[in-house]
C-alpha cells in the first residue's frame, strides 16, 4: 500500500505550514522563552511578547479536525531538535509510565533541556462517558514537569477542561479557508503529476469544510493512479456533515484505508460507540462476503465487545483505546478488502426491529418458563432448552395439556402453543 | 391435568425414601437425620438427572410432612440476581419459625457451583448467620467448583449416574402405569442417549410414547432426532454452507422470538457435534470454535455479536472443508 498522502505531504518545517502564522508565532515564542531552542529559529518565529505566553506552563492547541495541530507540534520539534513523546490521556492514569518517560528525560539533560517534548493528542477526544481522572493527572503533570507539554483539542471550551485551560496557553489553530485547501491540493497534484481541474479541487475543498486532512484523503481516493482528475470524478462526495448519521459513520469506517483514518472516526463528536456495535454486527457480513474477511473483522469486533464488558465491570477506562481501535480499524482493515460499490446499502440493525416486535411474546414465554421452573423444581434454562421441546411433542397429541399452563399464567392456550 | 402430572418426570418423581430405587447409602444417612430431628448443612453433587433435587424434596417431606412447602425455600444460584438477592430472600425466609415438626427451615440452593468463589464466600457467611434457624442443601454438578470452606461445613453426598438396570426398572414401571408398550430395544435406545440421566430418559420415554404410541428402538430414534434441536442444526448447516444471512435470520428468530439464551444454543450445538456430517479436521476446528465462542459469550456483553462471529467463522471453516474439484485430465 502506498503511503497516505497526508503523511507523504505533511509539512516538516514551520514555513511549509500554510496560513497559521499567528499560531506559529505564539508557539515559537512560548518555547523560546521557557525552553532551550536554536537562536535562528527563535529570531525568525518568536515574535510575540506577552505575559500570558511567558507565564504559561503548557500549551493547548485548539482547532477543528484537520487544521494541522499535530503537524504544528511535529514541525516545531523538528525545528528545535526535540523528540516528540506522544501520550494519550488514558496513559496518564498509569502515572508510573509518565514519570518513567519524563523522569528519564530530566535526568538525561540539563535543567530546561531534556530533548523531549510531550504531546497529548486529542485530550477532548476521549468519550464523554469516560471518567475524568486522566485530565487531573495531566494538570498535575503540567504543574510539576519541566519539559514542554503540548496538548491538542478540537473543543477545549467545555466546562470540564477549565483546570487545563487555566494552566495552559490556549493557541487557536484556525479553520482553513477554501483557498488554503485548494492551494495545498494543487501542490500535491503537481507533485504527483496529476492534471487536476480547478473545479474538482474546489469541490473537494468545499466539501472538506476546512478539514485539510479530509480533503487530502479524498483527493488520494479519487486521483491516485490517474493521469487526471475531473469535476465529474468528485461529484459523488457529499458535504462532510459533522453530525454524521450511523449510515455515514459506517460508510466512513468501511471505506477507511488507513489505521489512523479509521481510528479518527472515534473522535467525531457524534460518535456513539454503544450504538455502533449493533450497526457493525449487522453490516460486517453484508460488506464482507468473503467468509475469512468477515471472520477477521468480527473476531476483532468480538474482542472489542469483551473489552467493553471489562471496562464496564472493572472501570478500567484506560482499556478504551483498545476497544475503539479494534471496533473501527479492526473492521476497516482486512486483507484483500473488497472494493465497495459507490453506494452501499447499509442495513438498519434488525435486532432493534425484532426486539420491538417480539416484546409481547417474549414476556409470555418468560411467564410460562418461570411458572414451569417453579412447579417442576428445575431451572428456567432447563425448561427453555429441554422441557419446551417435550411439551411441544406431548401437546401435538394432546392439546388440552396446555390448558393448565395457560390458566396458571393467564394467557390463552393458543398463545401457549405459539411459544412452542 | 396439573402441570405436575403433565410431565412424567415430575409425576413419577419419588415422594418418599422407599420410592427411590437406588442411592441406598444416601437414604440411610438422611433417614438418620430425620430420626434425630437434626442435621448439618448438606452438599449434593453429581451429574444432571441423578436425583439430587428429588432427594432434597423427599427429605423435606420426611422432615415436615404434608405442608413441607411452608418450610422450604427453593433457589437457583444461576437465576437469582446475585448473592445480595439470595441474602435478602434467605433473611426474609428465616425470620419466621418453622411450621413443621423440625426445629429448622430448609434452603435448597441449586447450581451452587455456578457461583463465583467470592459469591460462595458470601454464601458461607449467610449460612453461618442463619445457622440457628436454617439448614442449607447445596446442589452442584461439580464438587471441585465449590470452595473448601463450604465443603468443610457440609455433609457431602455423591450422586452417581443411574445404573442401566435400575433405570430400566423404573422406565418399565412408568410405562406400565401409563399403559404404554415399551420394548427391550426401546430401553436400550433410551439408555444409549440418556446414559445415567434419569430425567432425560423419562422425557424420551414420554416423547416417544406421545409421538408414536409405542416405545421401541425406532420410535425413540425418531423422537431423538426430532428432539434434536433441529432449529439449532439448521442454523449450523446454513452457516457452514456459506449462507450466513439465512443462518443469522434463524439464529435471531431463536434468540429474540423463542428466547433461547446464547449459551444454551451453543451447548446444544456442542452436543450435536459428534453426529454431524463433517470431516474430522473440520470437526476439530468446529470444536475449537465452539469452546472459543463459549468463552467469548461469558466474557463479552453482546450475545448476537459473539454468535455472529461464530457463524462467519463456521462459513470460513465450511469453505475450507469443501472438496476442491479434481483437475480434469485430457
Amino acid at each position: 500500500m502506498s503511503l497516505p498522502w497526508v503523511e507523504k505531504y505533511r509539512p516538516r518545517s514551520f514555513k511549509d505550514i500554510v496560513n497559521q502564522e499567528e499560531a506559529k508565532y505564539k508557539l515559537a515564542s512560548w518555547i523560546c522563552r521557557r525552553f532551550r531552542a536554536p537562536d535562528a529559529f527563535c529570531k525568525a518565529w518568536a515574535k510575540v511578547q506577552a505575559k500570558e505566553v511567558e507565564g504559561a506552563k503548557a500549551v493547548l492547541l485548539a482547532g477543528p479536525p484537520g487544521t494541522g495541530k499535530t503537524t504544528l507540534v511535529h514541525a516545531l520539534a523538528h525545528e528545535i531538535d526535540y523528540e516528540v513523546v506522544e501520550l494519550n490521556a488514558s496513559d496518564v492514569r498509569t502515572s508510573e509510565r509518565i514519570r518513567e518517560v519524563v523522569g528519564r528525560g530530566l535526568r538525561e539533560g540539563s535543567l530546561f533541556y531534556s530533548g523531549k517534548l510531550i504531546l497529548f493528542d486529542e485530550v477532548d477526544g476521549l468519550n464523554p462517558k469516560e471518567d475524568l481522572g486522566g485530565l487531573d493527572s495531566i494538570v498535575d503533570l503540567v504543574e510539576t514537569a519541566r519539559v514542554p507539554i503540548i496538548m491538542t483539542a478540537n473543543n477545549p471550551w467545555d466546562q470540564r477542561f477549565r483546570p487545563l485551560r487555566e494552566v495552559s496557553l490556549v493557541i487557536n489553530v484556525r479553520k482553513l479557508d477554501e483557498e488554503d485547501v485548494v492551494e495545498v491540493l494543487r501542490r500535491i497534484c503537481n507533485a504527483e503529476k496529476i492534471r487536476c481541474e480547478e473545479d474538482a479541487l474546489r469541490a473537494l475543498a468545499k466539501s472538506s469544510n476546512g478539514d485539510l486532512r479530509a480533503a487530502i484523503n479524498d483527493l488520494q481516493l479519487f486521483a491516485e493512479g490517474k493521469g487526471a482528475l475531473t469535476v465529474d470524478d468528485v461529484k459523488r462526495i457529499g458535504e462532510r456533515n459533522p453530525q454524521l448519521s450511523m449510515f455515514e459513520v459506517l460508510d466512513r469506517v468501511f471505506r477507511a484505508r488507513w489505521f489512523d483514518e479509521a481510528r479518527a472516526i472515534s473522535f467525531t463528536p457524534s460518535f456513539d460507540w454503544e450504538q455502533f456495535f449493533a450497526w457493525a454486527v449487522e453490516n460486517v457480513p453484508r460488506v464482507y462476503k468473503e467468509p475469512s474477511a468477515a471472520a477477521m473483522a468480527l473476531d476483532r469486533l468480538s474482542k472489542a465487545d469483551i473489552i467493553l464488558r471489562r471496562i464496564r465491570t472493572t472501570g478500567e477506562w484506560e482499556l478504551m483505546p483498545y476497544m475503539t481501535e479494534l471496533m473501527l480499524a479492526g473492521i476497516a482493515l482486512v486483507p484483500d478488502k473488497p472494493k465497495l460499490p459507490r453506494f452501499f446499502k447499509y442495513q438498519f440493525p434488525q435486532r432493534i426491529t425484532l426486539l420491538a416486535k417480539s416484546r409481547e411474546s417474549r414476556r409470555r414465554r418468560e411467564a410460562v418458563v418461570d411458572y414451569l421452573a417453579r412447579e417442576l423444581h428445575v431451572s428456567p434454562s432447563y425448561v427453555s432448552s429441554e422441557l419446551m421441546r417435550v411439551l411441544s411433542v406431548v401437546a401435538k397429541k394432546n392439546p388440552k395439556a396446555l390448558e393448565a399452563i395457560g390458566r396458571a399464567v393467564s394467557i390463552s392456550v393458543k398463545d401457549v402453543e405459539g411459544l412452542l | 391435568m396439573s402441570v405436575g402430572e403433565l410431565f412424567w418426570f415430575e409425576k413419577y418423581r419419588p415422594r418418599s425414601f422407599d420410592e427411590v430405587v437406588d442411592l441406598d447409602e444416601v437414604k440411610g444417612r438422611l433417614r438418620e437425620f430425620v430420626r434425630a430431628g437434626n442435621m448439618p448443612h448438606l452438599l449434593f453433587y453429581g451429574p444432571p438427572g441423578t436425583g439430587k433435587t428429588t432427594m432434597a424434596l423427599v427429605l423435606a417431606r420426611e422432615l415436615y410432612g404434608e405442608y413441607w412447602r411452608e418450610d422450604v425455600l427453593e433457589l437457583n444460584a444461576s437465576d437469582e440476581r446475585g448473592i445480595n438477592v439470595i441474602r435478602e430472600r434467605v433473611k426474609e425466609f428465616a425470620r419466621t419459625a418453622p411450621v413443621g415438626k423440625a426445629p429448622f427451615k430448609l434452603v435448597v440452593l441449586d447450581e451452587a457451583d455456578n457461583m463465583t468463589s467470592d459469591a460462595q464466600q458470601a454464601l458461607r457467611r449467610i449460612m453461618e448467620m442463619y445457622a440457628a434457624t436454617t439448614r442449607f442443601i447445596l446442589m452442584a454438578n461439580y464438587v471441585s467448583r465449590i470452595i473448601d470452606p463450604i465443603i468443610s461445613r457440609c455433609a457431602v453426598f455423591r450422586f452417581p449416574p443411574m445404573p442401566k438396570e435400575l433405570m430400566a426398572e423404573r422406565l418399565r414401571y412408568i410405562a406400565n402405569k401409563e399403559g404404554v408398550k415399551l420394548t427391550d430395544d426401546g430401553i436400550d435406545a433410551i439408555y444409549e442417549i440418556a446414559q445415567g440421566d434419569m430425567r432425560r430418559a423419562i422425557n424420551l420415554l414420554q416423547m416417544a410414547a406421545a409421538a408414536e404410541g409405542v416405545v421401541n428402538k425406532d420410535s425413540v430414534a425418531a423422537v431423538a432426532s426430532a428432539a434434536r434441536p433441529s432449529d439449532v442444526l439448521e442454523v449450523f448447516n446454513a452457516a457452514l454452507g456459506g449462507d450466513v444471512e439465512k443462518a443469522r435470520e434463524r439464529l435471531r428468530d431463536l434468540m429474540y422470538i423463542k428466547g433461547i439464551a446464547g449459551v444454551d444454543f451453543l451447548r446444544a450445538l456442542q452436543r450435536e457435534l459428534p453426529r454431524l456430517q463433517l470431516d474430522d479436521d473440520a470437526k476439530a476446528a468446529v470444536a475449537e470454535l465452539l469452546a472459543d465462542v463459549d468463552f467469548r459469550l461469558a466474557e463479552g456483553s453482546d450475545e448476537e455479536l459473539q454468535l455472529t462471529y461464530m457463524l462467519v467463522k463456521l462459513a470460513a471453516i465450511g469453505a475450507r472443508a469443501k472438496p476442491t474439484p479434481a483437475p480434469r485430465r485430457k
